[in-house]
């Protein structure tokens, strides 16, 4: 089976429907730029998220303790697998964030003796609500430990603001994909319908349906790639160009993990695909379907 | 199936649209043959194509093309024995966006010959059908009995050994069918069988050859005197 003849076909193929083709690559385009404008911005939302989670962070209240059971407490913190770092706050420390904090009204208190020394404990950005609580109970138990005091209701809101937007942005993308999808297999489908001559013409002479499949989903792939390509630089400019003049407070979202390469990897790859699933499925039905007797 | 048969069919039977069309037909056709088969419209002409070309099966009976049990063959050897027959429409059914050499090659391009060969055996073809001259013609330019032509060249182009006809001078003038029947019988002439469905009755008198009648689900053989009273 000649190679050049199914890359040939393919690509005559998108020549010869142009209004076809370009409303299956429109419908691709729509719906692997909208995918791409949820993962930047989810990417973004999710960064903020986890910047705030890291600034949580726990305090260890200690008691009038020596320096031994202080050292035995630290050790004991940094056994614990959800702690990144440890930082002592002694008693004279606590006193100059106290003035710090509260300024000529803290002079007053001339006396700040009474603050404790504690331990300013950073966990991962990682670990749940769940977890710093049960870690929160287990220090309250140590020995010479007072109090521990961590901003829970903070951690708990930008956990559940955090799962719905995972869960909204979760199904908005599997509906835009599932949307896309049935759009690009009707798309196809009317494609390949206005090609049913062709199709009889070469089920007539003996062609396989593999055979008569393949230009179909070469083209498929051709525009899953002009539409993914359209995407990719639709998203840079919009991202780049666009919302910064628009919304200069914004700035420039950044590209999930940091290059381009990856997001426009993934809408490339996504979209391509879509144009291959969409045009095989399309074709496999209908040309199956297709008698060389239908009139 | 007998060494010479191209085609035969045993105790045939097919309903269509909850219609007996063929009921326990036997039939043979031989290297070389020439057949007519007439009838009136739905008297069951297009199924008895359909069962050869295999788009049809047999509801009763076993049907045997080009050396294929029809009844059992596997979907995927469809398009085999599609390739050892030539199939001609009433309609063209050419590709209106390509000219005539491509429709030609076509037929070559798609069981995956080479094209060094496509390009010998095109201008082949079209040298046996007259239309060497016409090959860069567009479809569209081209008179009923030429589009015709360039359908039988493309036929022809896998080098088949049977020929089926439906209808295919339905769409021309006389002297255009005249000169298509002409071109088919030096066509059986090399050797090939040709199996053609007609309602011209005129055509079947002026080029004379084994005449069957489908009517009433039977197959019967119809001689050229009782065609012209």
């Amino acid at each position: 089976m000649s190679i050049r003849y199914i890359i040939s076909e393919g690509i005559a193929g998108i020549k010869r429907a142009r209004l076809a083709a370009f409303t299956s690559i429109f419908s691709l385009f729509i719906a692997i730029l909208l995918l791409g404008i949820l993962a930047r911005v989810s990417y973004n939302a999710y960064q903020i998220a986890q910047s705030m989670r890291g600034s949580i962070d726990i305090e260890v209240f200690l008691m009038d303790v020596d320096e031994r059971t202080r050292d035995k407490i630290r050790h004991n913190l940094d056994e614990q697998s959800m702690v990144t770092d440890v930082h002592y706050i002694s008693k004279d420390s606590a006193a100059r964030i106290f003035r710090s904090q509260f300024g000529s009204e803290g002079g007053t208190l001339t006396d700040l003796d009474f603050l404790p020394a504690s331990y300013r404990v950073d966990v991962s950005e990682e670990a749940t609500a769940e977890e710093i609580d049960a870690l929160v109970n287990e220090i309250g138990q140590v020995r010479g430990v007072e109090d521990v005091k961590f901003n829970r209701r903070l951690l708990r809101m930008l956990e559940d603001r955090f799962n719905n937007v995972v869960k909204i942005g979760s199904g908005v993308g599997a509906l835009i994909l599932f949307a896309a999808l049935v759009l690009v297999f009707n798309t196809i489908r009317l494609t390949i319908y206005a090609k049913q001559n062709l199709i009889k013409s070469m089920k007539l002479v003996g062609a396989t349906n593999k055979f008569i499949r393949r230009p179909f989903i070469i083209e498929g792939i051709i525009q899953g790639l002009i539409a993914g390509l359209l995407a990719v630089g639709v998203v840079y400019l919009l991202f780049h160009y666009l919302l910064p003049s628009l919304l200069p407070q914004v700035g420039i979202l950044e590209w999930p993990l940091g290059k381009w390469y990856y997001l426009s990897s993934a809408m490339l790859l996504i979209s391509i695909i879509m144009g291959y699933l969409g045009s095989r499925w399309a074709a496999q039905k209908f040309i199956r379907k297709t008698s060389i007797t239908d009139s | 199936m007998s060494a010479d048969d191209v085609i035969e069919f045993k105790n045939v039977s097919v309903t269509y649209q909850h219609r007996q069309v063929l009921d326990s037909i036997d039939f043979s056709m031989e290297n070389g043959d020439f057949t007519y088969l007439i009838g009136q419209t739905g008297a069951g002409k297009s199924s008895f194509l359909r069962l050869i070309y295999r788009d049809l099966l047999p509801d009763e009976g076993d049907v045997w093309v080009a050396g294929y049990h029809i009844n059992t063959m596997k979907s995927n050897q469809v398009p085999h024995l599609r390739r050892r027959l030539g199939i001609v429409f009433q309609d063209f059914e050419l590709l209106p966006d390509r000219n005539v050499y491509e429709n030609v090659a076509f037929s070559l391009k798609v069981t995956g010959q080479k094209n060094r060969y496509i390009k010998k055996r095109v201008i082949e073809v079209l040298g046996l059908v007259g239309l060497s001259h016409k090959h860069k013609s567009m479809p569209l330019d081209l008179s009923g009995g030429e589009k015709q032509r360039v359908v039988i060249a493309r036929a022809l182009a896998n080098e088949p050994r049977i020929m089926l006809a439906d209808e295919p001078t339905g769409n021309l003038d006389p002297e255009a069918s005249h000169s298509l029947m002409k071109l088919l019988e030096q066509i059986n002439d090399r050797g090939m069988s040709i199996l053609m469905v007609t309602h011209d009755y005129e055509l079947v008198r002026s080029h004379a050859h084994k005449t069957l009648k489908l009517e009433d689900g039977q197959l019967n053989s119809i001689s050229k005197k009782s065609l012209s009273s």
